[in-house]
């Protein structure tokens, strides 16, 4: 009897000792992070593809299994289809931007003197701001009877343009409060990568007689293309995921013109027509579209730093 | 010739910068100017730039049509205690990836790693589910909890322990800390800067953060600036000069947080690709 507790007590002990070990207590480090994740990650992923074959309302009382009626429920559902349309057109204008207009404007001032930090400072500003307040300036600026630029563009003879009511406009006026609103880290980024260029490349250029265009097209590019890469990246998948501006500003109108893939799940799943199983399966599609673009794109990487 | 070409490629590069400069400077400054106006002047066809009615009638207003105290004070609770809890968690995960060796490091790792791949939008229905059956659905919990743990933070908190030297964790042993000690005395004061920048983003990104509040804090009394606002801005009386004062009274503390953390938040979004 002695003896087995004592034995105990030593496991116990022992135990104790590992974990407060150099090797042991890694694993109280990680565990908060590894708990949070796995509950509000990854649990939530596997939820969602399961879901997506059910038929669930908001509390989950009623769950019922449908098969893969979802799926075919949602490429049948032409206001899902016409979301995809819009945030693929969201996407198609913003990323280009992004990646190519932040690249020329990042070189323009990479430079550390004192225009170019205050270039820098303003246009890192709206990257600071809501997008509530950001949703709030524009409507204002854009406003059809009282707008600031409405009235600039009426006094030059443009008439009172309509920005947010307007069916084929109005997707445009949404993209360009996007790009307005996350310019600014793009070329942020892309400012870090070019000063981080070996300065000598510059020098053995110049040796060869380039000129700044030349410099900017035979050293700067290649050098920051795992800046360019990731760039496209991480913005085709906040692209495709776009919401904070589209709720803001048209909340999807006129007439789901810009109700992007993510508007119309958030208003499928957290409104008055809840369907948890039906929004789950219009998530798990856009995943499979980003995942798919996203792995295109690396692969594609890859073949070329090669 | 070439001088002259030099010249006007920069005059042209100048303009165009400042062009751009305007167009982010200039609304911001006109919406700031609009908060003090007065309703009247707001609706004014010509529209003013300058204030010429200067009033502080609206951020009365705005105080008056929503619970605006309730509100900024639900958004320094999210985005201040998400962001001390990030920090403690983050920081203690990217410290036992840079600096310990344990069984198991690659897969949790690993699994860290493909978290950052999940976009927050597609889970957001089943992590809403998940905070709901947890009985959190309107509470403070149920906001901070799900925000704590953020892949980019534990790679920027791993990238920047990596880089300490090895002596630093031997004598600290030597003198007898217990591991937390070493952690929390020793090696975490020395990544201070890292340690700012996760601080910087958190904040920013949690005071602004939109979705997630609005999901789980849909209550009136649990809602934060950034959606209270949202949906007051939504509902149909619209008051023009309200919503301004609302708007600057969301901008203002991340401008301030701006000019003071400047490097902090270039530093952090460079490194990490953490967006606010």
């Amino acid at each position: 009897m002695d003896s087995k507790t004592t034995r105990k007590d030593n496991m116990f002990i022992r135990i104790c000792r590992y974990f407060r070990s150099a090797e042991g207590s890694a694993y109280y480090f990680i565990l908060p992070s590894i708990l949070l994740l796995l509950i509000f990650n990854v649990i939530p992923l596997f939820v969602s593809s399961s879901m997506s074959f059910f038929d669930a309302n908001m509390t989950l009382d009623k769950v019922n299994y449908v098969g893969i009626d979802n799926f075919v429920k949602a490429f049948s559902d032409s206001r899902f289809l016409n979301s995809l349309k819009v945030t693929f057109i969201f996407t198609a204008i913003e990323v280009p931007v992004q990646v190519f207009g932040a690249m020329i404007i990042a070189a323009l001032i990479a430079k550390n003197n004192i225009t170019n930090k205050f270039f820098r400072a303003i246009y890192f500003l709206p990257v600071i701001c809501s997008a509530t307040s950001i949703g709030i300036m524009w409507k204002m600026i854009l406003h059809s009877n009282v707008g600031f630029l409405t009235y600039a563009l009426s006094s030059m003879g443009l008439g009172r343009i309509n920005f947010f009511n307007n069916t084929h406009l109005t997707i445009f006026v949404v993209t360009f409060i996007s790009i307005w609103r996350s310019f600014g880290i793009s070329a942020i980024v892309y400012v870090t990568a070019i000063q981080n260029v070996n300065a000598s490349l510059y020098e053995a250029a110049k040796m060869d007689g380039a000129g700044n265009l030349r410099q900017f097209i035979n050293v700067t590019v290649p050098s920051i293309r795992p800046t360019f890469w990731y760039i496209l990246m991480t913005r085709l998948a906040g692209s495709l995921q776009i919401f904070d501006i589209v709720f803001m500003t048209t909340g999807g109108g006129p007439n789901y013109t810009t109700e992007s893939t993510v508007s119309y799940v958030y208003s499928r799943a957290f409104s008055s027509e809840a369907s948890m199983g039906y929004a789950s399966t219009m998530s798990m599609i856009l995943f499979v579209i980003i995942m798919t673009v996203t792995v295109l794109l690396y692969r594609r990487m890859n073949a070329e730093e090669r | 010739m070439e001088r002259l070409k030099r010249i006007s490629l920069k005059t042209a590069s100048f303009i165009l910068l400042t062009i751009i400069a305007l167009l982010v400077i200039v609304p911001l400054a006109w919406m700031a100017l609009s908060a003090f106006k007065e309703e009247k002047e707001i609706l004014s066809f010509p529209p003013t730039f300058f204030t010429h009615s200067f009033t502080l009638k609206n951020f009365a207003n705005t105080a008056k049509r929503i619970k605006i105290i309730k509100y900024i004070a639900n958004s320094v609770i999210y985005a201040g205690v998400t962001t001390a809890l990030a920090v403690v968690v983050n920081s203690m995960a990217g410290y036992a990836y840079a600096r310990k060796k344990f069984k198991g490091k690659g897969i949790f790792f690993i699994t860290t790693l493909a978290t950052m791949m999940i976009p927050f939008q597609v889970i957001m229905v089943p992590t809403f589910l998940v905070v709901y059956k947890l009985g959190m659905y309107n509470t403070y919990w149920g906001l901070i909890i799900p925000r704590v743990a953020v892949p980019g933070s534990i790679f920027l908190m791993r990238a920047a322990f990596a880089g300490l030297p090895v002596e630093l964790e031997d004598a600290a042993r030597i003198d007898g800390l217990s591991e937390w000690g070493i952690f929390w005395r020793i090696m975490l004061p020395q990544v201070r800067s890292s340690a700012i920048c996760l601080i910087i983003l958190s904040i920013n990104g949690s005071w602004n953060d939109l979705l997630w509040p609005m999901i789980v804090a849909s209550d009136t009394s649990m809602r934060t600036l950034s959606n209270g606002l949202a949906l007051f801005v939504g509902q149909n009386s619209i008051q023009y000069g309200a919503s301004f004062a609302g708007a600057l009274i969301s901008i203002a503390p991340m401008f301030v947080l701006y000019i003071f953390g400047q490097k902090y938040f270039v530093e952090g979004m460079a490194s990490s690709g953490l967006k606010g």
